[in-house]
């Protein structure tokens, strides 16, 4: 029975078996897109900077030099010394594992909670959908930052702070884009005949439909953390932020600030690094946009 | 006479991701006036960029490589800018799309969009385009064109809004309509209306016609020349009739034998062997040939061109000879 | 009124009824209807009242135009949409909505469009191992194996099952549409619309497909589909769907070559046929209208050529045209026949003029 129909139909010869090899994979793809590479480096250089912080930072960020405060780049001191004679190098790169971690550790929750809402309201619709996004609409009619800055306030200042004002805030654009994403597949063909082929709901909904509708939710998960990263800058810049000494960078920023007319490297050279992990961030995710796309 | 249109070795590329190809490779015909030509192709054919070519109207992933279109004996320039808009000549042709619904803007009545050309192009004033308007709805069989004129594209059904895309086409007063696929969409019993509509139109302002389609079935009725299209190149022209009675590439002659008709359902429709090759990576040669039952050696290392193969006939085929003495034989089915 | 009803009156006055479902009857379809509301309380008739059955082993076309309904029966046959009223019965158990995963096996769907029926992140291997494993259908040792037969039964090589959709054409697509359905091992396939979208060459090579299996599986099919000569080509028997009812059905070659609604008669006339050279002239005038807004009495009267003033006031019901073979007509003059094999009408009275038929759409 196996070969009956291929053969009586005369089918194994119509349509060369050609288009099925040379295919390209997702690895070269990713090589291929100039965006993501870019992207890819960049990110890759901070991330390998910050964690080898503690092999090629030359000293404690919190140990002080009175002998030479605010000093320039030197042998001593590669990339100078702030007022307090604390090594703007090393600061450099235990404010970047500290602001890093934190963007990173303060996007899981809200990207596995949003997808997990947003895909159960896109597919089940109904009243809890409804309700969800109600929620949402309030949560997106907040202004963001004074968000951030009341929950801290309540809160308390510090990473728990900020961890628990993203948790609370940071979950309703993946929910909505995925909510999204997954209403449309709904209505596919394709969905229709898992559910038709007897597989159960849940399977369709998170091993089908799931791995089609993530991909937005991802690529929104590099701006995230940009845009975390730059709101701990800007609640260290209020004081809000990671506590000193600890360093991040929004503190370095705010502590150069004094400085900008004859040190200006204090405040600028944190501000470049935020900039640069931005740019890495949002190019990658760029990229991953491009290659993740299923053609 | 001088053909009213005539295209030359019109060649289109098209980018897609980091290579580029060529969709229409290199196409040329003719039309007289009042005449009417149908060109069938499959899907990647190069039928539709051919018209938007024409047009000037590729779409920002194509580019017009080279070729010639000459209209009313004055020479056009599609790849000039500024083609697309205003060009006293291009004013001679329209193009009918084939989704009506994507193809109008979807927040402008219908009247408006239909009055658009007569006012900004011809330079009637808002009366008399309006005017002129009604008067295109009528033409094309929309009945209560008052109440319709103030319709969107949407609240129409595919058939009229179809009609309205002809009465756009109509409205600029052309000599040369382009239709890319203009009843595919369409009901099969609108699809009848829609081709009466434009045989009537033909014979009441003596238009000339270039209907693309992929449904040999229709051609008939529509045109009476027929060209044929395989991977961006012409591989077959002449009379309608005589090509879908006796076909002279074997190109033609598969898509015969793999259409169905539902006046001899107990015929088999057989399948081409093969399958459309990318365009990326074309064969050499005559691009049909690792499809082809009689394709010899010299058909995968010569560049075969459209060659006469009787009056009025061309075919781009080594072997069309044979073929012909094929068909005539009495066992064909 | 039902067709439960019409049968009983027929068996009441003993004369042949709507009814000589062969048996033995597969998949029934007694009175379906699917109405959706619609704002100012107006009510959407997608389907009305359609009955039909299957045979084992049979094809059944279903043929109809856009909106005609055809595509939301097959929905309703596969459990996709609930119905509004009606009943589905298969091997003679009803099917509700929720059903046992038997019964959800048994009857298959091959779609429309190959562009959207895969999905496009699963390998053609990952879909069909999936269904085999989740049915307990094949012991975990003979997954790959009957996969690789799968792949055969369609024609396709061993190696696409490596493949994404994205790697395959239109024609290849729906011939891995077609094995995902045979995995499940089912006894029906509804088939909507599948070779619409395939380019003429690739269409005779899936066409083939569905004839094998249909003869050499023995699966039984519902072939939906607006191609006249399709349905033609594949189909025993023949059910021609208007406005959400059915107002033509019989067997094929009956139904063809003496069609005896307008409706079937307007869309025998304006298939394209091949070696026509002669514009067909359109029989009938203007589009449908809304299933919002369904005519009273015959919904097809407003274009039909042959109408009369009954068509309006009185509904006409599916009943046989009487010529011996299973045929029947939802239309007050079934019992006209057809003039020639394009389905001519018969002329109207003398005093007429051809205008009639020659109506600006």
């Amino acid at each position: 029975m196996s070969t009956a129909l291929a053969s009586s139909a005369g089918l194994g010869d119509s349509e060369a078996p050609q288009t099925v090899a040379g295919r390209p994979g997702l690895g070269s793809r990713a090589l291929h897109s100039p965006t993501f590479m870019a992207g890819a480096i960049m990110t890759t250089t901070i991330v390998a900077l910050v964690v080898l912080a503690p092999v090629i930072g030359r000293y404690s960020p919190v140990a002080l030099d009175p002998l030479h405060p605010l000093s320039g780049p030197s042998g001593l001191h590669w990339l100078g010394t702030d007022e307090l004679g604390r090594d703007t190098w090393s600061r450099l790169l235990y404010g970047g594992r500290t602001d890093l971690q934190v963007g990173f550790l303060a996007v899981v929750f809200p990207f596995c909670f949003g997808v997990f809402i947003g895909t159960v309201c896109g597919y089940f619709g109904g009243r809890l959908d409804a309700a969800v996004m109600r929620v949402v609409d309030v949560v997106l009619a907040f202004p963001f930052f004074v968000l951030i800055i009341a929950l801290v306030f309540v809160v308390g200042v510090g990473t728990h702070g900020i961890y628990i004002a993203f948790g609370l805030t940071d979950w309703v654009v993946y929910a909505r884009t995925t909510r999204s994403a997954t209403m449309i597949a709904r209505n596919l063909d394709w969905v229709a005949a898992a559910e038709g082929g007897g597989l159960s709901r849940t399977r369709v909904l998170w091993r089908h439909i799931l791995p089609n509708t993530i991909t937005q939710a991802i690529v929104y998960s590099m701006s995230d953390i940009v845009i975390v990263i730059l709101a701990v800058v800007a609640l260290g810049y209020l004081g809000l932020g990671i506590q000193p000494p600890a360093p991040d960078w929004g503190s370095m920023i705010t502590d150069g600030q004094s400085f900008l007319q004859s040190d200006q490297w204090l405040a600028i050279l944190p501000g470049i690094a935020v900039v640069f992990t931005g740019i890495g961030l949002s190019l990658l995710g760029d990229g991953l946009a491009d290659v993740l796309r299923p053609e | 006479m001088t053909p009213l249109l005539e295209v030359e070795d019109l060649v289109v590329e098209v980018r897609h991701q980091s290579s580029a190809f060529r969709a229409v490779n290199g196409v040329s015909f003719s039309l007289e006036r009042g005449a009417a030509l149908a060109i069938v192709g499959e899907s990647g054919s190069g039928k539709s960029l051919t018209l938007r070519a024409i047009m000037g109207l590729l779409p920002n992933s194509g580019r017009l490589l080279s070729g010639r279109v000459v209209v009313g004996g004055v020479e056009l320039d599609p790849g000039a800018r500024g083609y697309g808009r205003g060009h006293r000549q291009r004013e001679r042709m329209s193009i009918v799309f084939q989704d009506a619904l994507s193809a109008l803007n979807p927040v402008a009545t219908v009247g408006h969009q239909i009055a658009e050309a007569p006012r900004h192009v011809l330079g009637l004033s808002r009366h008399a385009s309006r005017q002129r308007a009604m008067e295109l709805l009528r033409q094309v069989g929309i009945p209560d064109p008052e109440r319709r004129y103030g319709a969107f594209p949407h609240e129409l059904s595919g058939g009229t809004r179809q009609r309205v895309m002809i009465a756009i086409a109509l409205s600029s007063d052309p000599a040369i309509l382009l239709c890319d696929e203009p009843t595919t969409a369409l009901d099969v019993t609108i699809q009848t209306q829609i081709l009466a509509l434009l045989a009537d139109l033909r014979a009441e302002r003596g238009l000339s016609l270039v209907f693309v389609t992929h449904d040999l079935g229709v051609v008939g009725q529509v045109a009476e020349e027929l060209a044929v299209m395989y991977t961006g190149r012409l591989v077959e022209t002449g009379p309608t009739a005589q090509v879908l009675a006796a076909p002279r590439h074997p190109y033609t002659a598969g898509l015969l034998a793999a259409a169905l008709d539902v006046d001899t359902p107990d015929r088999e429709p057989l399948a081409i062997p093969g399958s459309l090759p990318d365009p990326r990576q074309l064969p050499s040669g005559c691009t049909f040939h690792p499809r082809c039952a009689l394709a010899t050696l010299e058909c995968a290392t010569t560049d075969v061109v459209l060659e006469p193969v009787g009056p009025l006939r061309q075919a781009a085929c080594l072997h069309s000879d044979q073929l012909a003495l094929l068909q005539a034989a009495p066992s064909r089915g | 009124m039902a067709r439960a009803e019409v049968n009983r009156a027929h068996a009441a006055a003993d004369t042949p009824g709507p009814d000589r479902a062969p048996t033995p009857a597969l998949l029934e379809v007694e009175d379906l209807s699917v109405f959706f509301a619609v704002e100012h309380g107006r009510l959407l008739r997608a389907v009305d009242e359609v009955s039909f059955s299957v045979g084992r082993g049979e094809v059944l076309g279903l043929v109809g135009e856009s909106g005609c309904g055809k595509t939301t029966v097959a929905k309703c046959i596969v459990g996709q949409i609930t119905p509004t009223t009606g009943t589905l019965l298969f091997e003679g158990r009803k099917l509700g909505s929720q059903r046992r995963a038997e019964d959800r096996r048994a009857i298959q769907m091959v779609f429309q469009d190959p562009y959207s029926s895969l999905n496009p992140r699963m390998s053609v291997r990952q879909v069909l191992r999936e269904l085999l494993r989740v049915h307990h259908l094949v012991p975990s040792s003979g997954i790959e194996r009957r996969c690789r037969e799968l792949m055969d039964l369609v024609g396709l090589p061993a190696d696409a099952l490596d493949g994404l959709p994205s790697q395959f054409s239109g024609g290849q697509r729906q011939r891995i549409a077609i094995a995902r359905a045979l995995a499940v091992e089912p006894q029906v396939i509804i088939a909507d619309e599948p070779v619409s979208a395939l380019d003429v060459s690739v269409q005779a090579t899936i066409l083939r497909l569905f004839e094998d299996l249909n003869s050499r599986l023995g699966l039984t099919i519902v072939f939906i589909s607006h191609n006249l000569a399709v349905v033609r080509r594949l189909s025993g028997r023949v059910a021609v769907m208007y406005l959400g009812r059915i107002v033509e059905e019989g067997d094929r070659e009956s139904v063809f070559s003496d069609p005896r609604h307008p409706y079937t008669r307007a869309l025998l006339g304006a298939a394209p046929r091949l070696h026509q050279t002669e514009l067909a002239r359109p029989s009938v005038k203007g589009e449908p209208p809304s299933p919002i807004d369904i005519p009273p009495g015959c919904p097809f009267h407003p274009r039909c050529p042959r109408a009369e003033a009954v068509c309006s006031a009185d509904r006409p019901v599916l009943e046989s045209v009487q010529t011996g073979a299973w045929h029947l007509a939802a239309c007050h003059f079934r019992h006209e026949a057809a003039l020639n094999a394009q389905g001519a009408m018969p002329l109207p009275e003398p005093e007429e003029t051809s205008e009639s038929a020659e109506e600006a759409p």
